[in-house]
């Protein structure tokens, strides 16, 4: 009976001391401003007991502050079946005076498949908590415990998990009895109210109040720029099976070895097939050229993630059979194809995405989501292949993949390399437009050229509908009033990647008048510039991943019985950010033609903070001086 | 002659029978030589031909099943129409019972040369998943496709669920070359059929009667069957500013009347929306939900402390019940968990929330009534099914007048509905079930109303101050989309779009005060506001409040325009006219009303002293335009963009008005 009593007593004791910790009317203001949640306690425990065995502990605190914190509450874990099990779950949810109001046992996540409506197939399921909010802020306390024999992915030290959330606490520690062979590496680690404790084989680190980051534009990624520590066994398991490596060489030549090695046969007749194709052929590219192209027109990417994790390429018989895979199968397919004509090339595999997240060359573990064909040795430069793709030219990634590094899966190892990148000059868009000016209409002929990185952004267009094309160009051309078409037409180069459209269409009123005279705006198509806020207190440097070219002219032949009463000067800007150059003239060979030449040049590059405000101004200045107006004054 | 006549007509049917063989496997050259869809070149894959057949089955040892055959032959003209060969079939899964899909077979024709190969769907391409406690899903994609390619799948799908018949889609975004339906009820189901009256498609539909085959001796009894027989179905078209695009297929839903089993006695559903209303209000349970307060009642005699009118009353358990339960976005008529435990919980279905409501509300004496209604992505109820019905609110009964109430959506006020619930028409249900129609768009107007005063700096900057002024829907609007942002985010919010600006001194009032105004204040500089060119300056007075844009860009319409609310948005701008400045030009006033009443616009520039002021406004006083309007308002918003963009013209004031200026100046 005493005992009974005592343990009550120290039951409520804790729970007491609970409810006062998780009130969330005391935070420092420090960790709610720009915060949309705080994570107040989290204590990540990895422990490996044995190459194919370990447990992840994870308890999770977090105070949400408004609706748009609700994402960081992340009470859920993955699971499948052969891999990873949830041994437990718990959650609990703290009003804003710390009371508890809500409680939740492992029978009461809902579980749910986690495929995704991207993806036909994949054994990945989910674990989550589903709790509806009823006012903030509120706090909800998360434990759980998985068990998993996947071993070569260890989950990083990463406290700050996007913008708008700050830390008051985080703590991760690695236990590792059987001394297996352990690496990390530190990121943004300068700055913070850090511990650390690592020892040969066990890692530990605790941190304290990170303000919460706050998203400012033209800024690197967050990812780069928060706190990190990535880590990674030597010996490590992925789905069964083992592996050994300290470096990218030996972890690329593992995956070369289990995952590549030997799904590269072809049917003879497919065999056959490819070199009846590229009979008569002289050089690799142009046959490596032919062969891309058959592949595209046999297959198409869908997503199904079979095969150790998800992480092996389906046979590429198998793709030659169903004429389908994912990036994994349509690359291997491709490498085969390849090899069936003695031509070498290499699976590398690469963060996609527009953002040019690098596989980090210091550092070895599984990374990546996605894979690209590597072709060296039949051009000057390595040739690059995006095989999910049935429409790209040979030879182009464009900005899903460019300029970045990315993990060469080669025979005698991995290699990391990058990829190409598209210069701000090889950017280019060239619009030619003749504008013919009436009372309350207008007609215009427009020819546009582009290349490199707005190639792949405008090729599309071509194989849209009609109507998908007209609503398109209306969108774009969306400062035009009442436009109508009345011819299209598209030419795409593949061979130059280069892609041209020509458009004729007329429209609604054009210019505004004021009294007797007309105010014709310059800006007949508008440059393609984000603008941005003033922010005297820039914290982040500005960041341009791919600098670009716009050169413009548009003729306006002006309405009879009108005459230029006044013209903007012409202008040339250079900044450290690139260049504007504007002129308006009538035209010398007919006076009643106004030519307005316009050149924007953004570079690519990276400036520290302090110059964010020349950056804003040289982007006002070029949309300020697009917008000028000429003014015509009517005759007599 | 007229034997001729009949000769070519009966060849002339011949043929085209001959062209097209429907059994599966009996791909013809000519379908997959096809290159586009004959009478829409836009799609990129069509129908060629869905077969349906819904029949029971009786079984002397396992009894009745639900069973229907599918059987579909799709022509994927070009690479954009390969989605059509990646199928995802569903399965429902209630306790132990689950909907089962059987016998996929599936195969992929191409040309090769002059020869038809074709490529078979194998068992391990076939994916199960389940998705969660509720649904199962089977899943596959079509192997070896070309653009040309044809493809043909069978499955059948076999329910226990014996009086939920799945509506029967007629019509897809793709056009549909060859549809046969045939639906087989038994007596024992006395299922009606309704066809979607906003389908601007008809397809008719053929009744008989037939013996129903039970496998047994003495068989007397009848089932009735449903056929359609149709060519050439045009695909659903795509609009912006659409409800919801799926209200608008052909499809034929199927409402449950009564079963009749043998030996057994007639069990009635519905057949009236009373009926509807009346079986709802029974099995819902609304009779013993509504009179539950025990649970309830200390804490509602506490917060009706010292209330005096039925409005405080009203809004003070409105008010509580918001605070006390959250919703977990799951919606129905019934309250899943029950009022008192949701109340416990504090969370809770619409069912529960709104019956809570309903019942605390009478507790306090107040006439309130749930109100059934189904929501936007349930389609319009246009017949009487229960199924038409899948969300329920409140009524709260004033004199002749009804105000309606959702304490599921924390941002609406009494009279208020989230949008989800704004559809159409709902049926108010009384006590012993008794019911009527009750109009769910909203009757007032919201009100936007800006106010801008401006002067122009010497170094031709704006500097001014913005108040703007939020009512209903028009606030509710804005706490769904910004409520409880931080200040910072917000202002950056504000200044996107709006140019070269800086905002400051940013104040809110109301903006938690659920139902009353909110006004917003703030300053601002423009730096690019004004354009100097030679001696004159340009100005749009309207600033960054213009309408930039005609939201219709195409040239013809099918589907109703909706626009939400009757809503008002005005503007009123007052400008400081520089010293050293005159009045060169201003834009001329106009006036436009669209088919009278409908909608209006108005710009008004009126001049006093050196003061500017321009009045301007665009009313919609519907919540929906028809179809037959949109040329009317999309010519409309041409007007207000035209109007919108045009510019007052300063000049400056000439050498010797200048120097007067100066001389006054000098003389203070």
């Amino acid at each position: 009976m005493k005992s009974f009593l005592l343990s009550v007593m120290l039951l409520s004791g804790i729970l007491c001391f609970a409810q006062d910790s998780y009130q969330s009317i005391i935070l420092k203001k420090e960790l709610t401003e720009h915060a949309n949640a705080v994570i107040r306690d989290e204590n990540i425990q990895i422990e490996i007991e044995d190459v194919d065995k370990m447990t992840v502990t994870t308890k999770r605190v977090v105070t949400v502050l408004n609706k748009y914190g609700n994402g960081f509450v992340r009470a859920y874990d993955f699971y499948d079946d052969g891999d990873a099990k949830i041994k437990s779950q718990s959650a609990y949810v703290y009003n804003k005076m710390g009371a508890e109001i809500k409680k939740y046992k492992q029978r009461d996540f809902k579980d749910q498949s986690a495929v995704g409506s991207s993806n036909l197939y994949s054994d990945n399921r989910v674990s989550y908590l589903d709790y509806s909010p009823m006012s903030y802020p509120y706090t909800v306390v998360y434990e759980s415990e998985v068990q998993m024999s996947t071993t070569v992915f260890i989950q990083p030290f990463h406290p700050v998990d996007g913008y708008y959330v700050s830390v008051e606490s985080s703590k991760y520690q690695l236990k590792n009895p059987n001394h297996i062979p352990v690496r990390y590496l530190e990121a943004n680690l300068d700055s913070i109210q850090l511990e650390k404790n690592n020892t040969d084989f066990e890692i530990s680190y605790a941190v304290k109040n990170i303000p919460a980051y706050k998203y400012e534009p033209y800024s690197p990624q967050i990812s780069e720029m928060t706190p990190k520590v990535k880590v990674a066994l030597n010996r490590f398991s992925l789905m069964g099976v083992e592996g050994t490596a300290e470096n990218w060489k030996e972890f690329g030549k593992w995956q070369y070895e289990n995952l590549i090695k030997g799904r590269d046969e072809l049917y003879s007749s497919t065999q056959a097939e490819i070199t009846e194709l590229v009979k008569g052929v002289e050089t690799d590219y142009e046959k490596a050229k032919l062969i891309y192209e058959y592949m595209q027109g046999k297959t198409r990417y869908i997503s199904v993630q079979l095969g150790i994790g998800g992480w092996e390429p389906i046979l590429a018989t198998e793709v030659d059979r169903v004429g389908y895979g994912d990036c994994k199968g349509l690359t291997n397919y491709m490498k085969a194809l390849l090899a069936s004509q003695g031509i070498k090339s290499n699976y590398a595999v690469v963060y996609a995405g527009d953002e040019q997240k690098d596989i980090d060359p210091d550092f070895a573990s599984m990374q990546g989501n996605h894979v690209i064909l590597n072709v060296p040795g039949i051009a000057e430069e390595d040739v690059w292949l995006e095989c999910t793709s049935q429409s790209l030219p040979f030879n182009y990634l464009g900005d899903f993949t460019d300029n970045r590094h990315v993990l060469l899966i080669k025979e005698d190892g991995g290699e990391i390399v990058k990829t190409p990148n598209y210069e701000c000059d090889i950017n280019l868009e060239e619009t030619l437009c003749e504008i013919g000016l009436s009372e309350d209409a207008f007609t215009a002929s427009i020819k546009k050229q582009s290349k490199g990185i707005p190639y792949g952004n405008n090729y599309h267009i071509q194989a849209q509908k009609d109507k998908d094309q007209n609503l398109y160009y209306k969108e774009v051309f969306g400062n035009l009033q009442g436009i109508h078409f009345d011819h299209l037409s598209f030419e795409n180069d593949k061979e130059q990647a280069s892609f041209s459209e020509e458009l004729e269409f007329t429209g609604k009123k054009f210019y505004t008048t004021a009294g007797n005279r007309i105010l014709l705006p310059l800006n007949f198509i508008e440059p393609e510039i984000d603008m941005v806020s003033r922010n005297e207190d820039r914290l982040y440097p500005v960041e341009i991943l791919r600098g670009f070219t716009n050169n413009d002219q548009f003729n306006f032949k002006i309405p009879e019985g009108y005459a230029v009463e006044a013209l903007p000067e012409a202008i040339s800007i250079e900044t450290d950010f690139g260049s504007f150059k504007l002129s308006v003239q009538s035209s010398q060979d007919d006076p009643n033609i106004l030519v307005v030449k316009r050149s924007v040049s953004v570079k690519q590059g990276q400036w520290p903070a302090a110059q964010f405000g020349d950056f804003r101004e040289f982007l006002n200045k070029i949309n300020m001086l697009s917008n000028q107006k000429a003014v015509l004054v009517k005759n007599g | 002659m007229r034997l001729k006549f009949y000769l070519i007509a009966f060849l002339l049917v011949g043929g085209a029978m001959q062209a097209q063989n429907y059994k599966f496997g009996k791909v013809s050259k000519e379908e997959i030589e096809e290159t586009e869809y004959p009478t829409n070149k836009d799609a990129d894959a069509a129908i060629l031909y869905k077969k349906q057949y819904t029949f029971y089955d009786y079984n002397s040892t396992t009894g009745l099943a639900l069973i229907t055959r599918y059987h579909y032959r799709i022509k994927l003209y070009n690479e954009e129409g390969f989605d059509w060969a990646t199928v995802n079939l569903n399965g429902y899964i209630s306790g132990s019972d689950e909907e089962k899909i059987y016998g996929i077979k599936g195969y992929t024709y191409n040309l090769e040369g002059d020869k038809i190969v074709e490529e078979k769907l194998r068992k391990e391409e076939i994916f199960d998943e389940e998705v969660s406690k509720y649904r199962k899903a089977v899943k596959f994609t079509m192997p070896s496709l070309k653009p040309g390619s044809v493809i043909e799948f069978e499955y059948e799908k076999r329910s226990p669920f014996l009086t939920s018949l799945d509506d029967t889609e007629l019509q897809s975004t793709i056009p549909i070359k060859m549809m046969e339906v045939k639906v087989e009820i038994p007596e024992f189901f006395g299922f009606v059929s309704h066809y979607n009256q906003l389908a601007s498609l008809f397809i008719p539909i053929d009744q008989t009667k037939e013996p129903f085959n039970m496998h047994t001796q003495n068989n007397e009894y009848l089932q009735t069957v449903y056929s359609i027989s149709k060519e050439n179905i045009p695909a659903l078209k795509e609009e912006v500013y659409v409800d919801y695009l799926d209200n608008y297929a052909a499809r034929i839903k199927w409402e449950l009347q009564y079963t009749k089993f043998p030996n057994q006695p007639m069990d009635y559903f519905s057949h009236t929306w009373e009926d509807v209303s009346k079986s709802i209000y029974d099995d819902g349970g609304y009779a013993t939900e509504l009179k539950r307060s025990n649970f309830f009642q200390e804490d509602v005699d506490a917060i009706l402390e010292g209330a005096a009118t039925p409005e405080d009353k009203l809004i003070r358990v409105y008010n509580f019940i918001k605070s006390k339960i959250a919703w977990n976005e799951y919606i129905g008529f019934t309250a899943e968990n029950g009022i008192r435990k949701a109340y416990k919980d504090g969370t809770g279905n619409t069912g529960d929330i709104n019956l809570l409501l309903t019942a605390m509300l009478r507790y306090a004496g107040l006439d309130a009534n749930p109100v059934l209604l189904s929501t936007k992505s349930n389609g319009v109820p246009v017949f009487p099914t229960r199924s038409g019905f899948n969300y329920v609110i409140v009524g709260v009964q004033f004199g002749d007048q009804i105000l309606l109430l959702d304490a599921t959506d924390k941002n609406a006020a009494p009279g208020e509905l989230p949008e989800r619930a704004r559809n159409w028409q709902g049926r108010i249900i009384k006590d012993e079930g008794k019911s009527d129609w009750v109009y769910l768009l909203p009757s007032y107007k919201s009100k936007e109303l800006n106010y801008i005063n401006f002067q122009i700096t010497e170094d031709l900057k704006l500097k001014g101050k913005f108040t703007g002024v939020y009512n209903k829907l028009v606030a509710k609007n804005f706490r769904d989309q910004f409520k409880g942002i931080n200040e910072d985010s917000y202002i950056e919010m504000l200044q996107d779009g709006k140019g070269d600006i800086l905002i400051s001194e940013l104040t809110k009032e109301n903006e938690n005060e659920i139902g009353q105004d909110i006004k917003e204040v703030y300053q601002f500089e423009l730096n690019n506001g004004v354009e100097a060119i030679g001696d004159k300056l340009y100005i749009n007075p309207l600033l960054f409040l213009s309408e930039k844009e005609n939201p219709f860009k195409a040239e013809e319409r099918i589907y109703p325009i909706y626009l939400n609310y009757p809503v008002e948005h005005a503007s009123t701008v007052n400008i400081m006219i520089p010293a050293g400045y005159k009045i060169e030009s201003l834009p001329e006033s106009a006036l436009v009303n669209m088919n009278e009443e409908d909608a209006s616009f108005k710009y008004l520039l009126t001049q006093s002293s050196n003061f500017l002021r321009l009045e301007t406004s665009i009313d919609f006083n519907k919540s929906v335009y028809a179809a037959s309007d949109y040329d009317h308002l999309k010519n409309f918003f041409d007007e207000i963009v035209s109007k919108h963009s045009e510019a007052i013209v300063l000049s400056k004031i000439e050498e010797t008005t200048d120097e007067s200026t100066q001389l006054t100046k000098g003389r203070r």
